[in-house]
């Protein structure tokens, strides 16, 4: 044990064993609950989040959560060695994660202006927005921080660094809960999940590539990819600026094609492919930065905390495996709400074929890679070039492009 | 190459050929260029439009090459049923290998292999049999085999050695999606009908390639009503119909359905798709321009053609809309939405008429300080809604009195005799305004005054014998339906399934191997270690890391057996 594991150890214990196992089952107890509410408590309607939020919400997940907890603790006790499954070990934090962002949502409400003055027309009052825009500011921070650490690497600045991508993230998470619950606010049946609008799913991107980013550094010890990664955030953080400033940040009511509960499963599965895509384009960029120092024989500082460029290699494609199975299947849900909702699964609308085109250019990155052996510059190149791809079919077919998505677009 | 003296030699080249991963990426490559085209180009629009938009000579080319529904153009299905059989002979080309791949688990190592490792470490050990009891223990679940040669004890070990199932159910998983995308088209249908509210159809229509052709329904639908509902911010909220199915003659199923959630029956799924005017009954008031005097009253629905046998002029009326949200604001201010009231939307014909589009609302416009700014129009001279132009009449034609007082006043002006120019118009109109209200004026007589004289100059320059404007309307809507039958979507939904599946167990299943050699040359024993991954390898590194550790009798010795790492 080395010493920085072992100065962690009060942290890992909550992190292992039979704590972390019986809080997994209470999760999950927790979501079969809300999951079993949402299937046979309530008729399905726009008001979900209400009727979570109330008291019958909370007997049903509640129940839940007691009934997982219980489950962990007489299944721990029989079964001893599901307590180490590294699945319970790899899924706890991100649902630790996920709480604290619905925690840090609950305490945002309170600082929610009266009733009375809250109203459609003007939006600017809630609170959701000032956490956005501390978000915003804090994604920068750590952006710059990130790059600072490329040229100073002292271990305190990327302390901050990554403690401000963190802060970010949960920072963006719960202002999308808040916002969720602020649309219930404005009116009652306006009330949607906050995966209906370009600026909504912008936060959502940021949230998922930090997180996925984080994920990785934190395993692989890969801090000098954070600047490439998180400058791509911030990039996207002047565009969502921009965004609200021409008035594209409101709250709006749900069009009709959108009020199906497809849209809560279907809009985030994909993000998690964008952002992971995202990751692996960061990647992509950290390996031909590394790349061109190493051709002009530079001995700075910085390559001895870079990661090498076979890391990186691995680094980007192992975004892009998380990336890949993402993406199709929220490429399949997409059918299916498709198949429920307009009769066809597939009607090469521009957002579908530029997803298929998406799919096809990482479906032949890994190709390349585990077929044909390829590895290094060329991959590094693919997996920047993917992103771009990528990006038009988020961004460019929303906004040049008709067709069926078009709730997607500017207004 | 190989010499090929026969036709079956032949055969199998090009099949050993179809199946290479570099014809695949081609296709790849190929198929998502081929797909910006029918992303860019929109996709079965009007044949005029194209023609209007490319010219004769594109338009025909792009006609020829079948651009206008490409992803049912024969090159296009072509280039698909290409990727089939790639995918086929793909899989008939490496299942058999790599099931026999997954079978073998050959536990000996020779030299030359053995060097090629990257994950290898190797330590002297006085007890082998320690060695070989810590390494099995350190990998409980995985799978063992070994094998004695001479001197050279070797254990191997196993993980997630089916990885290889991964490669071969994605790739199937596609050929499956495929195969049900084909059955789809092949043996399904999907098309639109139009049904007004109160009537019946049992036809659908549907574009192919360039023409549109019909198709019977063993049913009938019947649209009982349709409704819209708002929000209160006013966007739409929700598309209800109400429909019933005829079946023979006779009235099986009731039921309503909004967006999202269609109707079933006999295996075609009904959604909402649309709607629009199912043929509205339209009550004209038609002011006569000629005398300024007469006002007829006309009945007609939308979609029909009115004509005055008189004057040869005639009103086909196009559109009804119960609602018209525009935007009011000054261009480059913040956008201002505001519901202007019911209008009709008709072309006026006539001799020596230039046919013009008109837009005409039932209600006078209000601006935002609540003042009436009298009737308007909208009129496009290209037929094309985005040439409207607003057109200010003066006068509230919806209040019989100002039409009177126009009447009056251009009379009384006619007679007048005075030189100013003012001070005839004020005398008129002062006299056409005791003419017609007598001694109680509206209150708001300035504006009245101002707009009367607006109509007076404008009303004439109208080169119609009639002004329309809607009086009354009765609304009906018609219902835009879409009948599908899908027969491959149950095979499509089950290669996704085993799509995903496969590519969990690909990506995140690896097949990792572990090696614990033992050679013992004299009195001592080399213990070797090594370890391969077929993805992953970092974090690989780090589990190969940790059994060394485990395993290896130089750190046993001074390990706490309680921290023992987990793999």
């Amino acid at each position: 044990m080395t010493a920085i594991t072992a100065d962690a150890s009060w942290l890992n214990t909550l992190h292992q064993g039979r704590v972390a196992f019986v809080r997994f089952c209470a999760y999950l107890g927790l979501i079969a609950g809300v999951s079993a509410m949402a299937a046979f408590g309530v008729e399905y309607d726009n008001a979900f989040l209400l009727r979570l939020l109330s008291a019958q919400g909370a007997l049903w997940a509640g129940t839940g959560a007691l009934a997982g907890l219980a489950a962990g603790v007489v299944l721990g006790a029989l079964r001893p060695r599901l307590q180490e499954s590294r699945i319970v070990l790899n899924t706890v934090p991100w649902l630790d994660g996920f709480l604290l962002m619905i925690l840090l949502a609950m305490l945002w409400s309170r600082f929610e202006p009266a009733a009375s003055a809250i109203n459609y027309e003007d939006q600017s009052n809630l609170f959701s927005g000032r956490v956005i825009m501390a978000m915003n500011v804090i994604f920068i921070f750590s952006a710059v921080s990130y790059i600072a650490y490329l040229f100073a690497p002292e271990s305190f600045i990327g302390r901050i660094a990554t403690l401000s991508a963190y802060a970010g993230m949960y920072a963006g998470g719960s202002a999308l809960l808040l916002r969720w619950y602020e649309s219930y606010l404005l009116d009652v049946e306006i009330g949607h999940a906050p995966v209906s609008n370009l600026y909504e799913v912008f936060i959502l991107l940021f949230v998922i590539t930090t997180a996925v980013y984080l994920a990785l550094e934190r395993r692989y010890q890969a801090k000098a990819m954070g600047a490439f990664v998180m400058t791509l955030v911030s990039a996207g953080v002047f565009f969502g600026i921009w965004l609200d400033s021409i008035g594209q940040g409101d709250i709006k009511p749900l069009v009709p094609a959108l009020q199906s509960y497809w849209m809560k499963i279907h809009v985030p599965m994909n993000f998690v492919g964008y952002g992971s895509f995202a990751v692996a384009c960061g990647a992509g960029m950290a390996y031909l930065f590394r790349h061109r120092l190493e051709q002009k024989g530079s001995q700075s500082r910085l390559l001895k905390i870079f990661p090498t460029l076979e890391q990186l290699d691995q680094l980007a494609y192992k975004a892009v495996a998380i990336g890949f199975p993402a993406f199709t299947l929220a490429t399949i849900l997409g059918a299916a709400w498709a198949a429920e909702a307009w009769g066809g699964y597939w009607s090469w609308d521009p957002k579908e074929t530029w997803a298929l085109i998406v799919w096809l250019v990482y479906g032949a990155y890994l190709h390349a890679r585990i077929s044909h052996g390829w590895h290094g510059k060329a991959l590094a190149w693919w997996a920047v070039a993917g992103f771009l791809v990528t990006v038009f079919c988020f961004l460019g077919v929303n906004m040049y492009l008709s067709g069926l998505h078009s709730y997607g677009r500017l207004s | 190459m190989p010499a090929m003296n026969s036709f079956s030699d032949h055969v199998k080249h090009i099949w050993l050929r179809l199946g290479s991963m570099s014809l695949a990426i081609i296709l790849l490559v190929v198929l998502s260029i081929a797909s910006v085209i029918g992303t860019v180009l929109l996709q079965n629009q009007q044949q005029a439009d194209y023609l209007q938009q490319f010219g004769p000579l594109w338009y025909w080319t792009f006609r020829a090459l079948g651009l206008f529904d490409m992803y049912h153009s024969w090159w296009f299905l072509t280039l698909l049923g290409f990727l089939m059989v790639s995918l086929a002979a793909c899989l008939w080309r490496n299942v058999p290998r790599m099931l026999k791949e997954m079978k073998g688990r050959r536990a000996h190592l020779p030299e030359r292999v053995m060097r090629r490792f990257r994950l290898h470490r190797q330590w002297q050990c006085a007890d082998p049999e320690q060695e070989r009891q810590r390494f099995k223990s350190a990998l409980r679940g995985w799978e063992f085999s070994e094998s004695e040669e001479g001197t050279t004890t070797s254990i191997r070990a196993d993980k997630g050695r089916y990885n290889k199932w991964g490669y071969i159910l994605v790739h199937a998983a596609l050929l499956i999606i495929l195969i049900g995308g084909w059955v789809s088209v092949q043996f399904g249908f999907r098309g639109d009908m139009i049904v007004p509210e109160g009537s019946s159809e049992n036809e659908i229509s549907f574009l192919k390639g360039t023409s549109r052709e019909y198709m019977k329904m063993p049913f009938e639908v019947r649209c009982n009503s349709f409704t819209i509902d708002f929000f209160p911010t006013g966007a739409p909220k929700e598309f209800r119909s109400n429909l019933t199915i005829i079946d023979h003659g006779k009235e099986v199923l009731t039921k309503d359905i909004i967006v999202n959630e269609p109707l079933y029956y006999k295996g075609v799924r009904i959604y909402q798709a649309s709607f629009g005017d199912g043929g509205s009954t339209i009550r004209f008031k038609l002011f006569h321009l000629d005398d300024f005097q007469q006002v007829e009253q006309v009945t007609t629905h939308v979609y029909d053609t009115w004509k005055d046998e008189k004057t040869g002029v005639s009103i086909e009326v196009t559109d009804f809309k119960p609602f018209n949200v525009e935007n009011m604001a000054e261009p480059g201010k913040p956008k201002d939405f505001r519901d202007l009231g019911p209008a009709v939307e008709y072309i006026v014909r006539g001799p020596g008429l230039k046919p013009v589009k008109v837009k005409a609302f039932m209600n006078p416009f209000v601006d935002a300080n609540g003042v009436n700014q009298g009737s308007f129009l909208m009129i496009s001279l290209t037929g094309d809604a985005k040439d409207y132009k607003p057109f200010a009449l003066g006068i509230d034609l919806s209040n019989a009195k100002e039409w009177q007082l126009l009447h009056a006043f251009l009379q009384h002006l006619s007679r007048n005799k005075a030189k100013d120019k003012k001070q005839r118009n004020l005398q008129a109109f002062r006299a056409a305004l005791h003419d017609v209200y007598g001694d109680t004026p509206p209150k708001n007589i300035q504006q009245i005054a101002m707009r009367t004289l607006h109509a007076a100059t404008t009303l004439p320059r109208l080169p119609w014998p009639y002004l329309p404007m809607l009086e009354d309307y009765d609304q009906v809507y018609y219902t835009g339906l879409q009948l599908a039958r899908d027969p491959g979507m149950n095979i499509v939904w089950f290669g996704s399934a085993l799509l995903v599946f496969g590519m969990c167990i690909m990506f995140y299943m690896p097949h990792r191997k572990l090696w614990l050699v033992l050679k013992r040359e004299n009195n001592t024993t080399v213990a070797h270690l090594l370890g391969m991954s077929n993805r992953n390898e970092m974090a690989f590194a780090k589990t190969f890391n940790d059994v060394f550790i485990n395993v290896s009798s130089a750190f046993a010795e001074h390990k706490d057996p309680t921290t023992k790492e987990k793999i």
